[in-house]
């Protein structure tokens, strides 16, 4: 019953058997110990899972791990590299886009993919990119912000 | 002394963690051994438990315990104790907790909950607060003198009325025949659903030899919600330890056990293992806890220039089917029903009552974003009626420094004038209105609100310096977002003379840190603020007395800033905070300085006022003026908020930015709230319970947000710093509302502004030939 | 969160495995596309399946390729795939609008073509502009292949032509004519991510004076029991010469035409009202694609 499944997590390669009903959102938190992402309501609806798998956004709690198999995935945890923080990381504490902290991951996530696409987004593209993450505390003005300033920053630096 | 950190808005000390993925809030805590809950709900409304049958749900692989309110039959509550943690013989809501399962999977517990039966006898039941009321309503609670309560509220035995309070002053009728005109009508502000990101989550342990319990929980009071347990449980503080995580959100709808009761009640029968229930969306809309739906009927008194002589205030509050908070939001609510206004004649009456559905609590405040939606709407039509200028009326009867509270106490620190200013001359108040074209049409509106804060409350920390100069202070300030350990650091580095670096803020426990009421009623800025400065005052004299001690010198003549000491007149530093504990303690190593800070408002002069009277006195009072700018689409009616200004009176801004965050923050939740959110019920069923129905902004409802802080003096805040986080909440609804009046003519009273409201009221009005 | 119940788990490598299996299976067994519609209803316990059956391993079923005078679009393409391709957004540019409108990116990465048009929602955001391109949807089966128009694919909310042991392989949309121009709306209870209260599609030929009307599609979601073509509405805009007045009588039989419940969601009567009004805007704006104005192909 259960399917062995091959994916790289934040670089690393891992090997897991799951049973096919298992959501990669599960695998993530529960298996693996990534909590950095977290689950709001299971189903698509507020963002708070979301990771990059193969680059792109995808509600964490609406795929199944078995297609994870043979793909590449990043959670906040594995976007700071050797312990420098990603402009975006750095942005949203510096512009004050972090309030509870519940959504950051899937905020920041999503904006990554958004930059990485269109690192001149303005404040209409970065509204539809982030419009599947709610933040109940309401810092979408200064998360808006801040996702401007890192696409600056990623723009000077060259970077993806 | 020069402030360094105090402010400044500088990076929140929880920022990298929460950044990186390493914050755990308590959906994240795994323990050894730990097992997972879920909760068989009641799907009636109101009704008998004829049969409860757990057979097949021990079947289930992996389950390890099954309970129902015979196993574990306690009530909590700290203001009426009329809650069952599981349903004893009767359910009163639909989503009340009636059996709870744990195993070793969480998809085991829930597909044993799927395998409990449960015979239920329906009884009539009642949704309308209103008709709750009725002497022939359903009676929800017939033993309602049986429960403790605190003897603040009054009950009405024999009713579905758990708290009555009224309240006069002047004479009524005499300010009513004075009055030129007197306008009379009721508004409607609905339940809404906290809605934090974070979903009700906590774990439990039992520790069966002692009868001990540890938690975890992300409750944002864990000293009041500890003492509400020990109660409920008949047990001692010292038997029951909360260990605070941090918060996703909170609002005000994590006062009450929600998840945290289902893993106690699972915990006391897994013989030892702890046990993780965490609430899925849907429990989480339809089964915690929402803002208390409030019906206001307000009459009041005017003279032809708007001149407020009086007012009469009829308020029905829905509490749900069990108290929980919300005796203190139809409390409080009975006054803040006035506004911030000077009116010298009142008659009001507010009753908590009684419903067959989900129970409601405090929201952003207790009961202020409620009584400032109806007050505010309500001061329009008045200055409407009148032909004033809506800025205008509530520039003449707001309150000013040195006024009179009803009780007499004299206000201190009003900002209320200059938040009216600032935030309509921000929204250009008075300029011509544009005309996009079309079908749009924009308008402008204006709200005002006062908020008290809970008083007398108590706040103690602990302040403790380690040898090499690291500082960390111990409260029970739970970090729910806005920002609480942050500021706690910027006051304390400033009061004692250390680098913000130097200071850890680590997480309440309440075997730890000393007690503090909660995260609440924007009190901790204030209240744990003045706490800490005190702590942090007596640590600095006591680190200056070394210093001394060392250099031979007259410790007035010492400065101690940013960790270094400072000989007077001196450029350089003598020594480091760091050289100074070593030279002090030799090389004995350990802690070696403990400070407690206790603050209390009781016996302040602030809160003098007419004999008898004091309780109605607050240590410092709040103001905010949001001012609103629409754009309404006459064919759909689709609402866009533009622009908000937004003005507050915080006292002082220890950290600007996050000031702005909560403005800003409320801004969205009260937009969100006006006209996205409802509930949809049936049958006291809530019918959508989940995200993709119960509506919530998001990136793409965000108006432009002006945010304005304003700055008073208060003889007795720390730094000056009052609060910030609730009333941001309040005005933006009605000065929506009030917008959407000045762009269409059309005036709503209940809550929420849908678009099928607007195209209908619109439809109305054409008919009708306006 | 709820949990996903336990079933049988089939990942079939071609679409003759897969539609084998969905035979030998029957009712019990759902295809799996993209999950963000089936997932859900799993988790909420509206639907229990025995088993499910993992499309995502059959090769070749996210293409979007350019085929005999029009466009291919594969069933497993997510919707996101849609609004990026520069190919539909040169051939076909009312797809990307109406992807651009479904849900949020993250679940538009996620969920596919065929998986909203096989989940026959009446909600569809993709189906009323898939309709009024006169799109075909390409079946295959242990019976073999075949092909319904769109607009004959629907039978009620949730039902679809389908029979037991079909499954959806790729939609096919005809080239647009020459001055032709299309465009689809929606309108929610707010401006964030929302189900369609009402959505038109619209999709007006013109001929070389830019007023008489070649050919005329137009399509709603939302307000009937599936997405629904629009016929009477249409043959107002056949009668004569595009006018404003002409618009907006069409716009009117189209909110004659519908038949929109009430449900939590909003009343039939404010879809009515909006359904009239995005037929007008949605006109509108396909009338100045179709011109030439600011854009179109």
């Amino acid at each position: 019953m259960k399917s062995a499944i091959e994916f790289k997590v934040n670089g690393e390669r891992r090997q897991l058997e799951v049973e096919p009903w298992i959501t990669l959102v599960e695998v993530l938190r529960e298996i693996l110990h990534l909590t950095g992402t977290k689950e709001g309501c299971g189903e698509g609806d507020c963002g708070m899972c979301i990771v990059l798998v193969d680059g792109r956004p995808v509600n964490s709690c609406l795929m199944l791990a078995v297609d994870v198999d043979g793909r590449e995935v990043l959670t906040i945890e594995g976007l700071a590299e050797g312990g420098r923080l990603h402009p975006l990381q750095e942005s949203f504490v510096e512009r004050g886009a972090v309030q509870c902290g519940f959504c950051t991951s899937g905020m920041i996530l999503s904006a990554k993919a958004l930059l990485e696409e269109d690192s001149g987004a303005g404040e209409e593209e970065i509204k539809r990119g982030l419009s599947g993450v709610l933040c109940r505390c309401g810092s979408y003005k200064k998360i808006i912000e801040a996702v401007q300033e890192a696409g600056e920053k990623m723009k000077e630096k060259g970077r993806r | 002394m020069k402030l360094h950190y105090v402010g400044k808005s500088v990076p929140r000390v929880d920022g990298l963690e929460k950044v990186t993925g390493g914050a755990i809030y308590s959906v994240d805590v795994v323990l050894p051994g730990m097992l997972y809950g879920a909760v068989l709900r009641s799907p009636v409304a109101h009704g008998r438990m004829v049969r409860v049958d757990v057979a097949e749900a021990w079947k289930v692989a992996g389950v390890r315990a099954v309970v129902t309110g015979q196993d574990f039959p306690h009530t909590f509550g700290n203001m009426i104790k009329d809650q069952p943690f599981l349903a004893l013989d009767r359910v009163r809501y639909v989503g009340e907790p009636v059996v709870a399962v744990a195993a070793e999977t969480e998809l085991a517990a829930q597909e044993a909950v799927g395998k409990v039966r449960v015979e239920y006898e329906k009884l009539p039941a009642v949704f309308d607060p209103r008709e709750a009321v009725a002497k022939s309503a359903p009676l929800i609670h017939e033993h309602l003198e049986e429960y403790f309560h605190l003897p603040r509220y009054e009950i009405v035995p024999g009713t579905n009325i758990c708290v009555i309070r009224t309240y006069s002053l002047g004479d009524i009728e005499q300010g009513l025949a004075e009055a030129d005109e007197i306008f009379e009508d009721e508004y409607h502000a609905h339940a809404v659903a906290h809605t934090p990101m974070e979903p009700h989550a906590a774990v439990a342990q039992y520790f069966p030899p002692a009868e001990e319990f540890t938690l975890w929980s992300s409750t944002d009071r864990p000293h009041t919600m500890a003492k509400e347990l020990a109660a409920a449980l008949g047990t001692s503080l010292h038997k029951v330890r909360f260990i605070s995580t941090y918060t996703g959100g909170g609002f005000g709808g994590k006062a009450t056990m929600v998840a945290e009761g289902m893993a106690v009640a699972l915990a006391r029968f897994t013989k030892g293992r702890p046990v993780k229930v965490v609430l899925s969306r849907e429990e989480e809309l339809t089964a915690s806890q929402t803002r208390v739906g409030a019906y206001l009927q307000l009459t009041t008194g005017v003279k032809r220039d708007g001149t407020i002589t009086a007012r009469k205030a009829e308020m029905i509050w829905d509490s749900g089917a069990y108290a929980s908070w919300a005796p203190e939001v139809a409390f409080r609510g009975a006054l803040q029903i006035i506004g911030p206004y000077r009116v010298p004649n009142l008659e009001l009456r507010s009753r908590l009552v009684y419903t067959n559905k989900e129970i409601s609590g405090p929201y952003r405040g207790f009961g202020t974003t409620q009584v400032t939606w109806a007050c505010e709407v309500h001061t329009d039509g008045i200055a409407e009626k009148l032909g004033i200028d809506p800025l205008e009326i509530r520039l003449k009867n707001g309150y000013v420094e040195g006024d009179s509270y009803i009780n007499g106490q004299i206000l201190r620190g009003v900002g209320m004038m200059e938040t009216l200013q600032r935030a309509s001359r921000a929204i250009g108040w008075g300029e011509a209105k544009p005309s996009p074209g079309g079908s749009k049409r924009r308008g402008k509106g204006i709200a005002v609100t006062i908020k008290p804060t809970a008083t007398p409350t108590e706040s103690y920390c602990f302040i403790k310096v380690s040898d090499d100069g690291s500082v960390a202070i111990l409260s029970s300030a739970v970090e729910v977002g806005c920002g609480q350990k942050t500021v706690l650091a910027q006051m304390a580095a400033d009061t004692i003379g250390v680098p913000l670096a130097s200071i850890s803020v680590p997480q309440s426990d309440t075997h730890v840190t000393p007690y503090d009421l909660g995260v609440c009623s924007s009190r901790i800025t204030y209240h744990m603020g003045n706490a800490v400065r005190m702590a942090g005052m007596e640590v600095r004299k006591k680190i200056l007395k070394f210093a001394g001690e060392i250099l031979e010198a007259d410790p007035e003549s010492l400065n101690l800033s940013e960790g270094k000491i400072f000989q007077k007149g001196a450029q350089e530093a003598s020594l480091s905070l760091k050289e100074l504990l070593a030279k002090k303690i030799g090389g004995r190593g350990g802690p070696i300085l403990v400070a407690e800070g206790h603050y209390t408002p009781i016996g302040s002069p602030l809160l003098a006022a007419l004999p008898g009277r004091e309780g109605m006195s607050s240590i410092f009072w709040m103001f905010a003026t949001h001012a609103a700018e629409v754009e309404v689409d006459t064919d759909t009616g689709m609402v866009k908020v533009l622009r908000v200004a937004a003005a507050h009176d915080v006292g002082k801004a220890i950290h600007p930015v996050m000031c702005e965050q909560q403005i800003e923050g409320s801004v969205i939740m009260g937009l969100s709230n006006t006209l996205f959110e409802e509930f949809k019920m049936e049958n006291g069923r809530i019918l959508n319970d989940t995200l993709a129905d119960y509506k919530v902004a998001s990136t793409m409802d965000t108006p432009e947000i002006v945010s304005i802080i304003v700055e008073t003096e208060h003889p007795e805040a720390p730094f000056g710093a009052k609060g910030v986080g609730e009333p941001a909440a309040a005005p933006t609804a009605p000065a929506i509302a009030n917008a959407i009046f000045d762009a269409i003519g059309v005036r709503f009273k209940e809550l929420p502004i849908t678009p099928e409201k607007v195209l209908s009221a619109l439809r109305a009005k054409t008919k009708n030939g306006a | 969160m709820k949990r996903i119940k336990p079933f049988t788990y089939f990942a079939p490598a071609t679409v003759s495995e897969a539609v084998g299996v969905l035979a030998k299976e029957g009712v019990g067994a759902y295809p799996l596309a993209g999950g963000t519609d089936l997932l859900v209803r799993m988790k909420r316990g509206d639907l229990a399946p025995g088993a499910l059956v993992n499309l995502k391993r059959i090769a070749g079923l996210d293409g979007i390729v350019k085929e005999s005078g029009g466009l291919r679009i594969g069933a497993l393409a997510t919707i996101r795939a849609v609004e990026l391709s520069s190919v539909v957004r040169a051939s076909h540019p009312v797809l990307v609008e109406a992807a651009g409108l479904l849900g949020s990116p993250s679940i538009r990465n996620l969920g596919t073509l065929g998986g909203n048009i096989g989940r026959a929602s009446p909600a569809s955001d993709m189906a009323p502009s898939l309709i009024v391109l006169r799109g075909r949807i390409g079946i295959e089966g242990v019976e073999g292949k075949r092909e319904v128009a769109v607009e004959e694919f629907f039978k009620g909310p949730g039902e679809t032509v389908l029979s037991s042991g079909e499954m959806i392989t790729s939609i096919y949309v005809p080239e647009m004519q020459e001055g032709s121009g299309a465009a689809y709306m929606k309108i929610g209870r707010l401006e964030g991510m929302d189900c369609a209260l009402a959505g038109v599609a619209g999709y007006l030929a013109l001929g070389a004076k830019g007023r008489e009307v070649r050919e005329v599609g137009l399509a709603v979601a939302a307000c009937a029991p599936m997405p629904l073509r629009v016929k009477r509405a249409e043959e107002v805009l056949r009668s004569g010469d595009l006018t404003e007045e002409r618009l907006q009588e069409t716009a009117r039989v189209v909110a004659e035409e519908v038949t929109p419940i009430s449900d939590m969601r909003g009343s039939g009567w404010y879809r009515r009202e909006v359904v009239g009004i995005l037929a007008y805007r949605v006109l509108a704006k396909a009338w100045q694609l179709a011109a030439g104005d600011g854009g179109g192909r």
